[in-house]
């Protein structure tokens, strides 16, 4: 039997909108589920109550631009800071796992943070993960998105980081949002291979998921030797949710639980709130704690044909060819303003659908083979007319790289409004407006 | 003049107290036998000596009539039958009684999902019929405090099938959680003839007496009801209810502090915050049985101015039982009462009598002054050890209460300036050592010796009535006296609810013979439903409570 921690933190006074997916009345029915079913009196189990994250928390893994005082982050900072708490429980040998099942969700809340993106603005996991890093030295993650969409936040904020290998099996992205997730993104030039994206095609069900697990996702990770998983467990691949069409039932995600065993679920998406939030959660969360979860049957029953057998297995064995075949292909800048190395250089547009505007990012990587690399991003939300820069030195970043951090710091605090340096090596943030360094967590 | 009596059965001693207009009048104790809690209860009311004169307004007990015969396995056998739905395991949880499941399910909105199987309730009915004594049956199905329909259909089935069976239903108290429910029902049913004799002879006895005031039972959240109004199981845990109760009713009105009551074996520990005693958040467990019954969140440590004191491997222990009186007063064992008399903490009982306690625990020949003064202070220290330790617990478990708001979290935890209200027996030789361990200002209640029977003479009635209003569905419910019914209102109604609740509580206040002059209302929360872009209905919760406190202050 295990000792499972169990935060819920349904926010039941937040919600984006009346009539938006991610309202109040999303974990209303967990709640009667899970109250009803008493599993907060399972003797392994162990409530905890809600905790607030720091500011500093979220400065260590995100910039947020222009600066904190333009985002409402209140019920953000809850999610984050549950996360944190069952985080902590975990180090501390309290439980041997968790699951956060909190709103609002994270994963689609990337590097640099403007706004609210597929309902969220900070990312969970991501914050917890370099918590864990941070304060107990844990090297190595494994974060597996079981979300129906791309957790293509959680991919930016660790796309360069050879340490947190990132798997996410979702809807293909042509069909869905954020419309990114595909094979080929695999990584950055310092951590090629540290991120795994496997899109499936509509409709493949319980087998289909099942067979991707057992057949490449796991394989993979033990070759990884995570010291920590982590899933992000979105709920939406389930068969009544609205936005997508994977048709899982909840036993198949309890099985899908039982076998990435992980340290630490958090609560992603999921907006069947009536046909699936109820089953799944107590689906996962009876698979986390040890218990039979063969009786949670949904009151629906699954009526899409699944795309099962062959075509799944010949679909998955071609993607893993495609995947193997794809090759890194670096684009290389010099710019005035870079120190010393070689410059990776890249682009993205980010769109942030539940504000409804752009952020255009230009990225620079420095080439290392000793870490991870320090990474320049130079962020523009061109709405506004504003500009802000971020400079990461990364966790066990090499001396040069450490260098380049404070060289970009230095040069772009003259130049620019807004920039933030993320020393994750020395665990230090640095905020600085129009050239003078000022304290970001201050009113 | 009219007075208020409080009774307060606790496991050695039981207090009794007259009140007039705030003043005690007449106070005392007597020992409590535990296999008569009747007649203790009548000696109590003797003691106080009511007369056919006197004009008594009220009389409330505190009983540990029902928490000793749970504990005791002296209840009567209760067939427990359930419809388990869907969902977890039934065998996952540890049920400590037997049950037997039908067939039925209902979602968390209380839809049928899968009907109910009357052949099934016709082997049933057959079974009940061949018993020679027909058994008490409580029913209880997942989801009933959402919709009761399995659990009337089949009471009202087995009372035409087998006549003559007595049922209580799950959704009679309709908080969520099945597991709970179901154990609650259970131990309701079981202790229901018991509690009925016992009230009907406690009133002959204070009729007899010639008094005709009401009698009320204090519960374990603090509240009283009248004794043909509460139910039996509500009654378990009141006396650390007393406790607390009887330390509001001597301090100030708005203060924040930790309540120690030291007892001849058990310390009662609670929390009150600006004045408001803190409420578990989850049911209270007696024995093996989880209940739902709401109860003050408190702490009971089995450690008491009586406790036996003994040597194990030479190191000087305190036992969480008692045997007999303190060796300073005649008794057979040292204890912490001895060692407090023998630091001259306290002047009860005998100075030589304490020292001679105290040498008991060391070898003849090193019976010296500062030895005896060093095991005497072991023994003090040990226990504010104990007491310490449960005073930080309860304050973590205050501080790691769940929230489900953003405003709860946020606004969690406003600082109080908490100090400790000590008292009980050992209270005064506790005073300075509990202080400086815990590094919190103590003061000693005044009347501490019947502080408990004050508490439960001027507790006062509560109630809360917790909606839950399924506009889509048109349906209600009232957790706490588990009425469910029909909503006539509009689908996405605002005001109206708070309105429809208070009348509601009102009315039903009456029956219970409580004042809703300060009814309080929770902050009401609203989910709108939505189908295909359009709201379909609401969903509300809600709540108004009659808090727990006290009607009144003692005056010295
Ligand atoms: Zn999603
Ligand atoms: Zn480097």
């Amino acid at each position: 039997m295990n000792k499972t921690g169990i935060i819920f933190f349904p926010a039941f006074d937040w919600s984006l909108g009346e009539f938006h997916p991610e309202r109040e009345e999303r974990l209303l029915y967990t709640q009667e589920q899970i109250f009803e079913e008493g599993i907060m009196d399972l003797p392994q189990v162990k409530q905890y109550s809600p905790g607030v994250a720091d500011l500093f928390d979220v400065l260590r893994t995100q910039a947020i631009f222009p600066d904190l005082q333009q985002h409402n982050l209140d019920a953000h900072l809850i999610a984050v800071g549950s996360s944190l708490v069952l985080g902590n429980a975990l180090m501390k040998k309290e439980i041997t796992n968790g699951f956060a099942l909190v709103r609002p969700p994270g994963h689609h809340s990337g590097a640099t943070v403007w706004g609210n993106r597929g309902f969220c603005t900070l990312n969970n996991e991501a914050i917890l993960i370099n918590v864990l890093r941070a304060k107990y030295g844990i090297k190595k993650i494994a974060v597996i998105d079981t979300d129906v969409h791309h957790g293509d936040g959680t991919q930016d904020i660790f796309y360069h980081d050879p340490n947190v290998f990132y798997i996410s099996i979702h809807q293909d992205g042509r069909t869905i949002f954020p419309g990114t997730g595909f094979t080929e993104e695999k990584g950055g030039p310092n951590a090629w291979g540290s991120v795994l994206n496997i899109p499936l095609l509509p409709g493949v069900g319980d087998e289909g998921f099942l067979y991707a697990l057992e057949n490449w996702i796991m394989p993979a990770v033990e070759a990884f030797k995570p010291d920590l998983i982590i899933n992000s467990a979105g709920q939406d691949n389930h068969f009544t949710d609205p936005l997508a069409s994977m048709n899982v039932t909840a036993r198949g995600y309890g099985k899908i639980t039982e076998m990435i065993k992980p340290d630490l679920a958090v609560l992603e998406g999921g907006y069947a709130i009536e046909g699936a939030l109820p089953y799944i959660n107590m689906a996962i969360f009876l698979a986390l704690a040890g218990e039979d979860y063969s009786g949670v049957v949904e009151s629906q029953k699954p009526q899409n044909t699944e795309i099962g057998g062959d075509t799944i297995r010949s679909f998955l064995t071609d993607l893993k060819r495609t995947n193997e075949a794809v090759r890194p292909s670096w684009a290389f800048r010099k710019e005035p303003f870079l120190p010393t190395g070689d410059w990776v250089y890249s682009e993205k547009s980010i769109y942030y659908d539940t504000d409804g505007f752009k952020e255009n990012r230009r990225e620079y990587i420095r080439k290392c083979r000793h870490c991870g690399g320090t990474v320049l991003m130079i962020s523009q939300k061109p709405s506004a007319f504003q500009k802000a820069v971020l400079v990461r030195i990364p966790f066990e970043a090499c001396p040069d790289c450490e260098q380049a951090g404070y060289d970009l710091a230095e040069t772009f605090q003259k130049s620019e409004k807004t920039v933030l340096l993320q020393n994750q090596r020395r665990d230090q943030v640095h905020f600085w407006t129009d050239g003078r360094e000022v304290n970001p967590f201050g009113g | 003049m009219a007075s208020l009596i409080g009774i307060d059965v606790g496991g050695t001693f039981t207090d009794a107290v007259m009140i007039t207009n705030g003043v005690i009048e007449r106070k005392g104790k007597i020992p409590t036998n535990q296999d008569d809690i009747l007649n203790t209860l009548i000696s109590a009311l003797d003691y106080l000596q009511i007369s056919e004169a006197k004009n008594i307004e009220m009389i409330t007990v505190s009983t540990t009539l029902v928490t000793n015969a749970i504990l005791q396995k002296r209840l009567p056998e209760v067939k427990l039958i359930l419809f388990p739905g869907t969902g977890m395991k039934l065998s996952s949880l540890p049920w400590p009684v037997d049950y037997s499941v039908l067939t039925g399910v209902l979602d968390y909105r209380g839809r049928v999902v899968v009907p109910a199987d009357q052949s099934e309730w016709q082997t049933l009915a057959e079974k009940l019929n061949k018993q020679s004594i027909k058994p008490l049956t409580a029913i209880v199905s997942k989801f009933s405090h959402r919709n009761n329909v399995f659990e009337e259909q089949l009471a009202a089935y087995l009372h035409r099938e087998a006549p003559g069976i007595i049922t209580a239903l799950g959704s009679q108290s309709g908080q969520a959680n099945f597991y709970r429910r179901s154990l609650t029902t259970y131990l309701n049913l079981a202790a229901t003839e018991l509690f009925q004799n016992f009230a009907y002879q406690l009133k002959m006895a204070v009729e007899a007496r010639g008094c005709r005031a009401p009698i009320r039972v204090l519960k374990a959240d603090g509240g009283v009801l009248p004794l043909a109004k509460i139910r039996p199981v509500e009654s378990i845990y009141s006396g650390p209810a007393a406790s607390v109760l009887g330390t509001l009713a001597q301090s100030n009105p708005e203060e924040s502090y930790v309540v120690v009551d030291i007892g001849g074996t058990t310390t009662d520990i609670g929390l009150v915050l600006s004045g408001s005693p803190l409420i578990s958040t989850h049911g209270a467990q007696i024995g093996p049985f989880l209940t739902n019954v709401r109860s003050l969140a408190v702490r009971s440590v089995s450690i008491g101015g009586d406790s036996a004191v003994c040597l194990e491997q030479g190191e000087v222990m305190l036992a969480d039982y008692r045997l007999g009186p303190a060796y300073c007063i005649g008794g057979i064992s040292p204890t912490p009462t001895d060692a407090l008399r023998y630091l001259n903490l306290t002047d009860y009982g005998d100075l030589q009598r304490a020292e001679e306690a105290l040498g008991l625990l060391l070898p003849e020949n090193q019976r010296t002054a500062s030895a005896l003064r060093r095991t005497a202070q072991i023994i003090v220290g040990k226990m504010v050890e104990k007491i310490a330790r449960a005073i930080e617990q309860l304050l973590e478990e205050w501080k790691t209460e769940p929230a489900y708001k953003v405003w709860e979290v946020i606004h969690h935890h406003d600082d109080f300036k908490f100090y400790i209200q000590l008292s009980g027996g050992g209270a005064p030789g506790l005073e300075a050592a509990l202080e400086n361990r815990m590094r919190l200002r103590t003061v000693l209640t005044e009347f501490s010796e019947v502080s408990n029977a004050i508490g439960a003479s001027m507790a006062k009635p509560t109630f809360s009535w917790t909606l839950h209003l399924d506009t889509k569905f048109s349906i209600y419910r009232i957790e706490e006296t588990g009425e469910q019914g029909i909503w006539t209102g509009p689908k996405k109604p605002h005001r109206e609810v708070e309105d429809f609740l208070k009348e509601l509580a009102q009315k039903q206040a009456v029956g219970f013979g409580i004042e809703t002059d300060d009814l309080e209302k929770e902050i009401f929360d609203y989910f709108p439903l939505v189908e295909n872009y359009h709201t379909v209905g609401q969903i509300v919760k809600g709540a108004m409570h009659v808090p727990p406190g006290v009607i009144g202050r003692i005056r010295s």
